[in-house]
């Protein structure tokens, strides 16, 4: 791209970046979250930030819009110091976030949710007004729905769509996304990419917070990546390869965990046509100890159903599930836990963990008859098995006293798969998106960790919507589409197989 | 426990858990941290100074009094603790619960003081289970159930008080009403029973799981754990409480009615709140509890040796309860932004 090359080149004769930070520091009370972040972005250019779950990168992103103060440093803004004490004093400079949460209002319409907040307009304005400027910037972020649309009738993509319009409408000089793409569709995805492409093109410096590398390449210029609270490299992405990027992460590239060994196991748990009626059918299974089994599915097809129902949790389940040739009874979460089915929630923060709790509370909640003699808790064996526990699932020992709501995604995850782990009784673990939200280094953990706890003889069964995963951890690779089992694939399964089975054939070219 | 049992080796290096001292430190600490603690130090000043110009209120016999009515509300209060921690929100039919197990406990005296405690316990253990399985299993809601019930509960108590006059079958429950060593048996059944709780939410298996079912009850669901038996042992225990405080009360004044039953509602459930405890459950503590008793019954006394009326007495508490949700919700939201 000899485009980029010229910029570099006007970076180096002394044109002030568009946004500079330079060594800047952020730490809370003894913990230094950032110990030296030093930035340049340029105007025009899609800027990549990445890092592990607690590198620092959330805190540098806070700092440039205002909601952190820097507690060192300088930011700069086109060559000139800024102090950002506010959001306020973010959005008049021109920097706009747009993140996971999105700050729109859904039942505005899309040209009123455009005009909020706005800065410098008069107070009333004509409604043709709005409407004809609200045309003109769903133009810009090439949105096609008309102005009036209410909100709520966007996806979650459009909606996306409609903050960045918002953004550009209050003349954005600086737009951050934070982990824009983690709950779209790879259609939706394209949509943003676009708008993205489009704001960049019209100066805006635009910074990008993802753990997708893969997109990390395909749409930033430059990467930054943040290591233990410091920036510690920053390179062009042309012509870079995802593990370049890991490595400079992780500082080394993580393990790739080994497979089990296709035997003739035997059937532990057996599904019989288990079905839960409007939601899946038909499910018929044989899970075998030692292995790990991955049901692949989009969002409805009705592979985390599938786990649900096993773990009790779906009362209306019609089939049979035999655990060690004995029936397991269905809609009872508790039995299924007592029979050894263990079920870790995709969604660990409403329905996984005691978030004010410690790690040991959660860590031991499961287990409480193990750690109890005669109903009373026993404060040393919960101490041992919470330590023993913590090191099979790689939880810093130190952070035993941490209420769970203090640690990063891929340390909650940990601790909820933790849960099931090192206990005699479990036999069976059932995770819904292991490692959702959970950066590089902390899922190479977990595939760790479910790996060994396969070993030990437990038989896991994950449903996953990332097809890398699917392929690096799984066994057997159960494809799932429309409440129906596709197709089982026994020891190697393809991206391009997998992908085929659980999108619609035609949609894949 | 031995100390030998619970050396453990972390890291190589011996550890000994502290001792008996350091760990009682420790939960002071962790209680005293967790109360509304600006609320205390605002109730105190208050207390201190209107107590200065209030004739009477430094007395040993007010002291007395003051901590004799902190033993009913208290009590009680206990009971609501156990039922708010484990997200059963709260009662709304404890005074008539009490009353009712009051009217049992005078009723069956004649067999002797401890199964006639033993029969109210057990009267209103069954009442309170019965809505915590309601709660637990089905997901009723526990205001409006509780409102129900305490509808229920007075229609029951009025048709037993209307039959025969509610007096006493023996005189058994004197013992109640004795003073060893010049305190109350109340205040001591106060204490003991806070320590008792405490140990039990603290200690115990199902008291862990009182925090967990009520912190987060999907979460609860989703790991397998005993929601069902864990909310109806909670509101058992509740219940048992406040027959305790039921039975009391009865003894002091020989007889029991309906009259004061929504007082008592009031108090022991402004105690709980005054104490800290989160009112959709997940944390909260006996001894919290306690110290909101005691808060209560100072300004009922203040206010009674000044003499407000009653309406002004419900206005005041009315006004410290609203203080303290607002302090709290406070609190609370500002921990999860």
């Amino acid at each position: 791209m000899t485009d980029q090359s010229t910029q570099v080149q006007a970076g180096r004769v002394d044109v002030p970046a568009r946004l500079e930070l330079r060594s800047v520091r952020r730490s809370f009370g003894a913990i230094q979250a950032v110990s030296d972040a030093t930035l340049s972005i340029r105007a025009g250019e899609i800027h990549a930030l990445c890092g592990h779950n607690g590198a620092g990168k959330s805190t540098v992103v806070k700092m440039i819009c205002g909601l952190l103060e820097p507690g060192g440093g300088e930011i700069l803004l086109d060559g000139e110091p800024v102090s950002l004490h506010s959001t306020h004093d973010a959005q008049r400079l021109g920097i706009a976030l747009v993140d996971q949460e999105l700050s729109v209002i859904p039942h505005l319409t899309v040209a009123e949710n455009l005009m909020l907040g706005s800065v410098g307009e008069p107070t009333f304005l004509r409604r043709s007004t709005i409407r004809r400027r609200a045309g003109e910037l769903l133009a810009r972020v090439g949105l096609t729905c008309s102005p009036d649309t209410l909100l709520e009738h966007l996806s979650i993509g459009e909606r996306q769509l409609v903050e960045i319009a918002r953004a550009l409408s209050r003349g954005a000089r600086v737009l951050l996304l934070d982990e824009p793409t983690a709950t779209l569709s790879s259609a939706e995805i394209e949509l943003v990419f676009d708008a993205v492409r489009a704001t960049a093109a019209e100066g805006c410096a635009v910074i990008f917070v993802s753990h997708r590398l893969g997109e990390v390449i395909e749409l930033c210029d430059r990467v930054t990546v943040m290591r233990d609270g410091r920036t510690v490299a920053e390179s062009s992405t042309s012509g870079m390869h995802p593990n370049e990027i890991v490595h400079q992460m992780l500082g080394a590239l993580p393990e790739k965990v080994a497979k089990a060994p296709l035997g003739a196991a035997p059937v532990m748990l057996r599904l019989r046509e288990l079905a839960v009626p409007g939601v899946f059918q038909d499910v018929s299974l044989d899970i075998s100890a030692g292995r790990i089994y991955a049901l692949a599915g989009q969002v409805g097809s009705g592979a985390s159903e599938v786990l649900r129902s096993v773990a009790g949790l779906y009362p209306s389940s019609t089939g049979a599930i035999d655990l060690d040739d004995r029936p397991v009874p269905q809609g009872r979460p508790g039995a299924a836990q007592r029979r050894g089915i263990a079920f870790a929630s995709g969604d660990r923060k409403s329905e996984g963990l005691f978030l004010t709790k410690d790690v040991r509370t959660n860590l031991v909640v499961t287990r409480l008859p193990s750690v109890s003699t005669a109903g009373v808790v026993r404060r040393g064996r919960v101490r041992r098995e919470s330590t023993d526990v913590a090191q099979v699932a790689g939880i810093d020992p130190s952070r035993l006293h941490t209420p769970v709501e203090q640690l990063s995604g891929g340390n909650q995850q940990k601790v909820l798969v933790g849960r099931s782990l090192a206990d005699d009784r479990v036999k069976v673990l059932l995770l819904d998106e292991p490692t959702r939200g959970v950066d590089v280094g902390g899922r190479g953990a977990i595939h760790q960790t479910l790996r060994a706890a396969a070993n030990d003889g437990m038989a896991v069964i994950f449903a996953s919507t990332e097809l890398d995963e699917l392929i690096e951890l799984a066994d057997t690779v159960v494809t799932m589409r429309e409440g129906r089992i596709v197709s089982i694939y026994e020891g190697s399964a393809t991206e391009a197989a997998v992908l085929n089975d659980i999108t619609h054939a035609e949609g894949i070219t | 426990m031995s100390s030998a049992e619970l050396t453990i080796e972390r890291d190589g290096r011996e550890y000994r858990p502290p001792r008996l001292a350091h760990r009682l430190r420790a939960v002071a600490r962790r209680e005293v941290s967790e109360l509304s603690t600006w609320v205390l130090v605002v109730a105190i000043t208050v207390a201190v100074v209107l107590g200065a110009r209030t004739p009477r209120f430094f007395s040993v016999d007010n002291g007395k009094a003051i901590l004799v009515s902190a033993g009913t509300i208290g009590i009680a209060a206990l009971g609501v603790t156990l039922i708010m921690v484990c997200g059963g929100l709260v009662s709304l039919a404890v005074g008539e619960t009490a009353a009712v197990a009051g009217m049992v406990f005078l009723f069956s005296l004649d067999a002797g003081l401890l199964p006639a405690l033993v029969a109210s316990m057990a009267v209103a253990a069954v009442v309170t289970a019965l809505q915590g399985a309601m709660v637990g299993a089905w997901q009723a809601n526990p205001i409006i159930l509780t409102i129900a019930v305490a509808s229920i509960l007075t229609a029951v108590g009025a048709q037993l008080s209307s039959q025969s006059a509610v007096k006493p079958a023996s005189d058994a429950y004197e013992w109640l009403n004795r003073t060893p060593l010049g305190v109350p048996m109340v205040v001591l059944a106060l204490l003991g029973l806070t320590v008792v709780v405490q140990l039990f939410m603290t200690m115990t298996r199902l008291g862990r799981l009182m925090y967990a079912v009520g912190e987060n009850r999907a979460a609860a669901r989703a790991a397998g754990l005993p929601i069902v038996s864990t909310v109806v042992v909670a509101f058992a225990a509740g219940g048992a409480l406040m027959a305790v405080s039921g039975a009391f009360s009865a003894s002091s004044s020989h007889t029991i009615t309906l009259l004061g039953a929504s007082q008592l509602t009031f108090n022991a459930v402004a105690a709980v709140l005054a104490g800290g405890t989160a009112i959709f459950g997940g944390s909260g503590s006996a001894i919290r509890t306690l110290v909101g008793a005691l808060l209560i019954a100072t300004v009922t006394d203040l206010l009674l040796l000044r003499g407000a009326d009653i309406g002004m007495q419900t206005l005041v508490k009315g006004l410290l309860v609203l203080v303290v949700v607002l302090v709290g919700h406070r609190r609370g939201s500002g921990r999860r932004s």
